[in-house]
């Protein structure tokens, strides 16, 4: 069963897929694939995109700075700085 | 006839000029026409730091053997390499002087003394505090802030050992500056060197001069820029994204117009606050109007623009066409890159001109000056001044129909986030994405307006030609409002003028192929992501091994050759535009754009056509894709156990 034949047996099953739109395009042996299209809501946003809100606590704000912000926070993190070999 | 030069590729701006030039109003576009570059100054072949001269020293003709000195013996190359290094020594005062306006505001908001204020982005406060050494577990917010200001306010007049966010450059950098002998003490102090070792008789070898330049230009980029940056981000938030909109369109007929230009945020978060309060939104519709319209112009309004969305007027050659409109009530104006002839454009209309900051007056107009302690009164009574000005319009207006939708707020905080959510924030998939190809390299393309080339051309140009060619823009200053009216700012451009490569990533991650990093002092953000980029791995050890290149497309100010110094100095291959001023001496010349590659493994180019200059970055970027063995499509090989056993 190909790609197309599985998203045409999932619409008849009567999935969401339905919704989304789709592109054919080619793959790297040069067949036709259905690939999904763009999924991003029409229109223009009201708000901010206020990620750093969803840290509440002061717990959380220090986990995050250690985490995602390793690269200068976290005692673990060597990145390619301390590789045996140079670049 | 001859043809007429173009003034701008922006509509609206020429719109305004043909206005200003029907009305016989004088604007820059008109004085430029009038008043020619001086030959020598342009080559900076002219000393005037004593009174035995002004010596000249142009070019020698040709067949001339003979080599022209001052009057005191010094050289073209000294002469040159003392300019340029003034140059450095004021764009770092700039910048560094609004740092410690915002660090002395710091500490009073901490203190609770600054009206308005508070600290806003605690995560950020905890960041930074932790790059300076401080305790922050279970102590009050306000505790840690005032001991943050009191130790950022000590880089300034820091007399020995290092800045503290050297400490954030990649080690590798680190090293390298050491050796050099430019790692910056303190921003004060590298600074006031310049300034010494120029004066008459004192530092007279270019090479000598010019570590000196890197030594102050760093003490401005990783110092008194990032510095700004951090504590604005803690008072102010730090940028997320927003959607703003840009050019003269966003003056409203009917609504009373307030246009805020400058550097410093301060004043005008204050006059957002102030402009939303229920007394000031009534007294405005008393007077006939709808309410009030903030907009900004420059660098003030890249920072309110990021962190509330107000909307931007225009950037640096826009300033005197916002009031040509004849619909702003006041433009305030604090320091740096605002025009003595806002005055004069301002009494042809009713525009009532403010200046805000103690260190900046002009001539004629009114001067209202602001102090945290009462920032938030000084606020509403200049947007009361405004709106008591509404009813004296006594001119028709005339606002052109120009207005671009845009996404801004691209701090680097935001760009590790948006790469991997908030559980699993990183640069990861940008190496990835480089590695593989799809994004060829990174360029940061910043800057002025210049009235000596066609208004917003060279940014555009040459940012249309990178993207083109798979190379995401970092953008910040005028050149980032050039890219908002261009439409650049949005994630719709990826596909209209992206690469495929970098298209596909963009619509991936739904970011524009040029993303907004805000203002000029905010150039400090692009050091940073590229220090993550450095750090997350798979890219070389150090700045200079990214593929990657800045430019300043449109330069004017002394700010732009401190901006450019610490980038080349950080590692980064720079192309500026206009003119170059080391051109009256081949020998720094050299020295800058072939010898520093040796030195700090980043130089300065100089290439006036915008894609030529973007060839010149996209020609960097694949030298440097080739030297990680990453310019060539390869076989991701998986290894078993007996390779990886080989590899140790």
């Amino acid at each position: 069963m190909d790609q197309i034949d599985k998203i045409d047996q999932i619409d008849q099953i009567g999935g969401k897929m339905s919704d989304y739109q789709y592109e054919e395009k080619e793959d790297f042996s040069g067949k036709k694939v259905k690939v999904l299209g763009p999924t991003y809501e029409e229109g223009k946003p009201d708000e901010r995109g206020d990620w750093r809100s969803k840290l509440g606590s002061r717990e959380d704000a220090l986990r995050y700075i250690r985490t995602a912000l390793r690269y200068w926070y976290s005692k673990e993190w060597y990145g390619s700085e301390k590789r045996k070999q140079e670049a | 006839m001859p043809e007429e030069k173009l003034k701008s590729i922006d509509k609206a701006t020429v719109e305004l000029i043909d206005k200003a030039e029907r009305e016989n109003i004088s604007t820059v576009f008109s004085r430029a026409d009038e008043l020619k570059p001086c030959p020598i100054g342009v080559e900076e072949s002219c000393c005037k730091i004593c009174s035995m001269g002004p010596c000249r020293l142009p070019r020698p003709k040709k067949g001339e053997g003979k080599v022209r000195v001052g009057v005191c013996g010094a050289t073209i190359e000294t002469i040159v390499a003392r300019n340029f290094a003034r140059k450095v020594a004021a764009g770092a005062a700039a910048h560094s002087d609004h740092a410690r306006e915002v660090v002395q505001t710091f500490i009073k908001t901490a203190r609770g003394e600054a009206q308005g204020f508070t600290i806003k982005d605690e995560i950020k406060l905890l960041a930074v505090a932790l790059d300076f050494g401080i305790a922050v577990e279970g102590r009050e917010i306000g505790d840690i802030a005032r001991e943050l200001g009191e130790k950022a306010l000590n880089e300034f007049g820091r007399q020995e050992g290092e800045l503290v966010n050297i400490g954030k450059a990649p080690l590798k950098r680190q090293e390298l500056w050491r050796k050099l002998g430019v790692t910056p003490r303190g921003v004060d102090r590298e600074i006031v060197e310049i300034m010494h070792r120029t004066h008459m008789g004192v530092d007279q070898d270019y090479r000598h001069l010019l570590q000196q330049a890197s030594r102050a230009a760093l003490a401005d980029g990783w110092g008194g820029s990032m510095i700004s940056t951090d504590l604005q981000d803690i008072m102010f938030g730090t940028p997320v994204p927003v959607l703003g909109s840009i050019n003269l369109g966003v003056l409203k007929e009917d609504h009373v117009n307030v246009v805020v230009h400058g550097h410093e945020p301060l004043l005008p978060e204050l006059l957002v606050v102030a402009s939303r309060d229920p007394e000031i939104r009534r007294l405005a519709e008393k007077t006939g109007a709808k309410g009030i319209n903030l907009a900004g112009m420059c660098c003030s309004a890249n920072e309110i623009l990021m962190r509330h969305g107000i909307p931007c007027a225009g950037n640096f050659l826009q300033q005197e066409l916002a009031l040509v409109t004849g619909a702003v009530e006041l433009m305030t104006v604090d320091v740096q890159c605002e025009m003595q002839g806002l005055q004069s454009v301002a009494e042809c209309f009713h525009t009532r001109l403010i200046t805000t900051s103690d260190r900046a007056m002009i001539e004629g107009a009114t001067h209202i000056e602001f102090h945290p302690e009462d920032g938030l009164d000084t606020a509403k009574k200049i947007l009361k001044m405004a709106i008591e000005n509404y009813p004296n319009r006594r001119h028709a207006v005339y606002i052109p129909d120009a207005r671009q939708d845009m996404v801004v707020g691209f701090s680097h905080e935001t760009i590790n986030y948006l790469l991997g959510g908030l559980f699993r924030a990183s640069y990861r998939p940008l190496n990835d994405n480089i590695m593989n190809g799809r994004i060829r390299g990174v360029a940061g393309v910043v800057g002025c307006n210049n009235v000596r080339t066609p208004h917003d051309s060279g940014h555009i140009a040459m940012i249309k030609e990178l993207i083109k060619n798979d190379v995401i823009v970092l953008t910040t200053g005028c050149a980032a409002m050039a890219c908002g009216k261009e439409g650049l700012l949005t994630p719709e451009a990826a596909k209209l003028y992206g690469g495929s490569g970098l298209a596909e990533v963009c619509e991936a991650v739904g970011i524009p192929p040029v993303l907004h990093l805000g203002s000029c002092v905010d150039n400090s953000r692009i050091l940073m992501a590229a220090t993550a980029m450095v750090k997350e791995g798979g890219l070389g050890d150090d700045i200079s091994d990214l593929p990657a290149a800045g430019a300043a497309p449109e330069w004017m100010s002394e700010k732009a050759i401190s901006i450019g110094q610490y980038f080349v100095a950080s590692g980064v291959y720079t192309v500026f535009g206009t003119t170059w001023p080391t051109a009256g001496s081949e020998k720094v010349t050299r020295h800058l754009f072939e010898e520093y590659e040796e030195l700090y493994k980043g130089m300065w180019a100089f290439e006036p056509d915008p894609v030529q200059a973007a060839q010149l970055m996209i020609r960097h970027i694949d030298k440097k894709r080739k030297a990680l063995g990453i310019d060539k499509a390869r076989d991701r090989v998986l290894f078993d156990m007996a390779m990886r056993r080989a590899l140790d």
